[in-house]
Formats: structure tokens, sequence, C-alpha cells
């Protein structure tokens, strides 16, 4: 497989701005191609939820112990400080790193050695992050870096969708909206782990190749599979 | 981060209570002061697109509830379809071509800033509250964040239906922050063939029953330790 670029990605990403997008579905292919452009193991994008703390909204997996890794940082970790300081942040090695202890645990604990959090901004004001692991310990080099925060910033753009933020309140509503379908495709998730007898990541599985089968947008199918309004998509049937 | 913010809240409540249960409109009275706005209500969102105001601060915003109630729009009306409304001022060219015949209304009424913010977990929209400014400003950072986190304590008390004792162990948090909450309430709707808001209604009540945090008990859905039962007679908790 030719090597992703960089420029095949944020046309990849520009493409799915233009059309009816779903913010949730555009912010999970992001997080996937940053982990293939990067090389990492694992992304994933925390919001600010305007209530200090952070939440995660999408993910390269939906691996219920990396999902619980990336939100432990609500508390402690590199991507809050790298939220708090709008500037990236990068650990090489967790092995040694002692500022977050109850994160270096719990992410030594699923086998990652690296992180690095690239800030999310909109001029002044930082919205969140976007968070690599890796399983080797290592550095990001400065090129990768500048790939990591270039998505970023194509993550940003899409939160803001179609509306022109010349105020602040507008960013606000945003991303409240963009919080709360992300907990619409928990619920939905449920809904099809229980139905189906799968667990949480087999059911997002389920929830997103039905929706790109149908053509419907993520968050969308996940609302109607909640209120039952939409027959539930089987495993049996790809 | 937030612990701070929670605490300090909570704290203001009880006080607001005075040892009385805390209600919806403790929890309002709270917030206006956290806010720094003038007043508030609260509506729910009843079945057939209908609305019903459950709480109104003062005489304005009793008008204001009316306004939005007669005319169909405002802000108050966008954010029960999920989004936030906020207007920091109701003259401004933005808000004019958003509400062009509420945004008038309401300045006439007394109110030059509105703040809407939906009641709501995931696909749960329980209401929406409704914040004015006499004077027109936005919400700043602090007074958003504390907006924001007793909304969701107004959200869980309404989803709840009715106050709450002080002395309960169980406070009114929403937890909205732990995905396990939302992924075992969509299990539930399935175990109970029942609605979403039924379903954390029921695992809000099995958490102060059995005086567990929410996110335990979500946890134990999860991972299939924990089974409810529709039939009542049963009971939930019942382990298959």
């Amino acid at each position: 497989m030719a090597e992703l670029q960089l420029a095949d990605v944020l046309v990849e990403m520009a493409d799915t701005l233009v059309d009816d997008f779903d913010v949730i579905d555009f912010l999970h292919v992001l997080t996937e191609r940053s982990v293939q452009l990067l090389g990492v193991s694992a992304a994933g994008l925390l919001l600010t939820d305007g209530r200090d703390t952070l939440q995660l909204v999408a993910a390269s997996s939906e691996r219920t112990r990396l999902l619980e890794l990336f939100q432990l940082q609500s508390d402690e970790g590199p991507c809050v400080d790298c939220f708090r300081t709008g500037r990236p942040v990068s650990v090489a090695n967790l092995a040694t790193a002692t500022r977050w202890p109850r994160f270096t645990e719990a992410a030594a604990a699923v086998g990652f050695a690296a992180v690095h959090a690239v800030p999310m901004r909109l001029r002044t004001q930082v919205i969140g992050a976007l968070n690599f692991f890796d399983t080797a310990p290592g550095s990001l080099d400065p090129d990768k870096l500048r790939s990591g925060q270039a998505l970023a910033d194509v993550a940003t753009i899409g939160l803001l969708q179609e509306r022109a933020i010349r105020r602040r309140d507008v960013l606000t509503e945003q991303l409240q909206a963009a919080l709360n379908s992300r907990i619409v495709i928990e619920q939905a998730k449920g809904v099809l782990a229980e139905r189906w007898h799968v667990d949480m990541d087999e059911a997002f599985g389920l929830l997103r190749r039905h929706s790109r089968s149908g053509n419907r947008r993520l968050s969308e199918l996940a609302r109607a599979i909640v209120d039952g309004t939409e027959q539930m998509p089987s495993p049996a049937v790809p | 981060m937030t612990a701070q913010r929670r605490i300090r809240l909570w704290t203001r409540v009880v006080e607001v209570a005075d040892g009385g249960r805390v209600t919806l409109g403790t929890v309002c009275t709270a917030l206006i002061e956290a806010a720094g706005v003038d007043g508030a209500w609260a509506s729910v969102l009843l079945p057939a697109n209908l609305r019903e105001t459950v709480y109104a601060s003062d005489a304005v915003a009793e008008r204001l509830s009316d306004l939005a109630l007669t005319l169909g729009e405002g802000p108050g009306v966008d954010a029960s379809g999920g989004t936030p409304a906020l207007a920091a001022d109701l003259l401004d060219i933005d808000s004019q071509a958003r509400w062009p015949v509420f945004a008038p209304a309401a300045v006439q009424v007394g109110a030059r800033a509105l703040f809407a913010l939906p009641l709501q977990v995931g696909t749960i929209q329980v209401g929406v509250l409704d914040l004015y400014r006499a004077a027109p400003g936005s919400l700043d950072d602090d007074q958003l964040a504390d907006a924001l986190l007793l909304a969701d304590t107004a959200c869980a008390i309404l989803l709840d239906a009715g106050g709450m004792d002080i002395g309960s162990a169980s406070r009114p948090h929403l937890d909205a922050h732990h995905p396990e909450v939302h992924q075992a309430t969509g299990m539930l709707i399935v175990q109970l063939r029942v609605t979403a808001s039924v379903a954390l209604v029921r695992l809000r009540a099995y958490a102060y029953a059995h005086d567990l945090p929410l996110r335990d008990v979500a946890r134990s859905v999860v991972a299939r330790r924990l089974r409810f039962s529709p039939d009542p007679d049963i009971g939930d908790g019942g382990l298959q």
C-alpha cells in the first residue's frame, strides 16, 4: 500500500466537509487517518464540555479500555495539559514520566509506551486536543508533529460546520451539540450490543457499516435506533 | 478540574434550599446568581411537540415564556432541537434575523440577552432552561460553565421527576461524562422494552436504591453482570 500522504488526507476530509456531513463520523474518520498517517497505534479527539472537563468525542478504535484511557484524561494527563497550555505535549517514554501517575499506570496497562497531544485552537481559544498513543517509545518527528497539528486544525474546521464563527457563542453551541451527538452514539451502541449480544466495539462497527451502506448520517441513524423508529442492523447482514 | 466547581455549586444549592428539598426552583435560584443573569424559566417537552413551563423565577420570565409558547420561536424553541441558543443581544442583526418576531417582543418585555440550554441526555430531551438578562452581554466562561453544570442538575431533577431530599445519599448529578451510563441506558431500552428516558430513570433509581455510584451500576450492566427485568414482580438486578 502506498504511503498515506497528508495531502491525500486533507483532500479526503475537505471532500467530506462539502457534503451534508455528520460531525461525529467526520471526526472518527479523522482519528483513523491520523493513526495511518502518523504511524501511531491509536488516536482520540477530546473536546471541552464547557464545564472544565474534556470529553472523548471520537477515537480510532472503540475498544472499551482504550476509550477509558482517553477519558481518564478528564482528570489528568497529557491531553489536559495540552488543552490548558494550548501547546503540544509529547511524552516519548511513559515509563519514565512521573507527572500523571494514574494516567501513566493506565496507559501502561493497555500497553502504550508513548503519548502525544496537539491542541485544537480557534484563534485565542483552545477547544480540545487530538491525542495519539504508541506502543513503541519515541518522540514524533517534527514533520509528523506538523501533520498532527494540521489534522487537529481540520478537526476544528469540521466542528465549526457550516456557520461562520463570528461569536464565541456559536462555537459553544456547536461544541455542545457535538458532545450530545456522541452521547446518542453511546446510547445506540448499548441498544445494539444488547440486541445482538455483541461488545461495544462491534456495536459501533455495526452502526457505522449500516450508516455507510445506507448512506445515512451516523448520528441520525443512532438516534433512530435509540428511538426505536429504525430497524436495527443485524450483524448477520453485511 | 470539575470537582471544585461542582462542590461549590452544590454547596450553594444546599444553602439556597435552607434545610428543605432541592427542587428545580432551588437550582434555578443558585443558577441565576452564579451565571449573573436576572431570571430564568424552565419548560418541559411533552409529546406532539408541546411544551409546558414548569418554573419561572419572576414576572418577566413568565412573560418571556408565554411569548415563546405563543409565537413558537425564540432561543428556547431552537434549543429544544438539542443545540443551545445563546443570544448576547436580542437587538443585534443575528438575533433579529433568527427570531424576527420573538426578539423585538422579548426586548419589549424586558430582556436584552437570552441563553437557552437544552436539558438533554443524548436522545432524551427533557426540556429547556432559559436564562435572561435585562442588559446585553455574553456569559463569560465561568458563568457559562456554572450554568451548564446547574442545567445538568436541573435536567436530573426533571428526569427523576420532582424534588429530592437533601439528606438522601444521592445527589442529582447527571454523570453525563461517563460513556458507560449511556451504553447501559441503551442496553436497558432492550432489556426493559422502554424508552431511553425510562431506561435512564430506572438505572438512576437502582443506583439510589442500592446506594451505589451510577457509573458502577452502569459498568455492571455493560459487563453483563447485572440485568434488569421488565417484570416488576421480579424487580431489578436479578442476576442471570
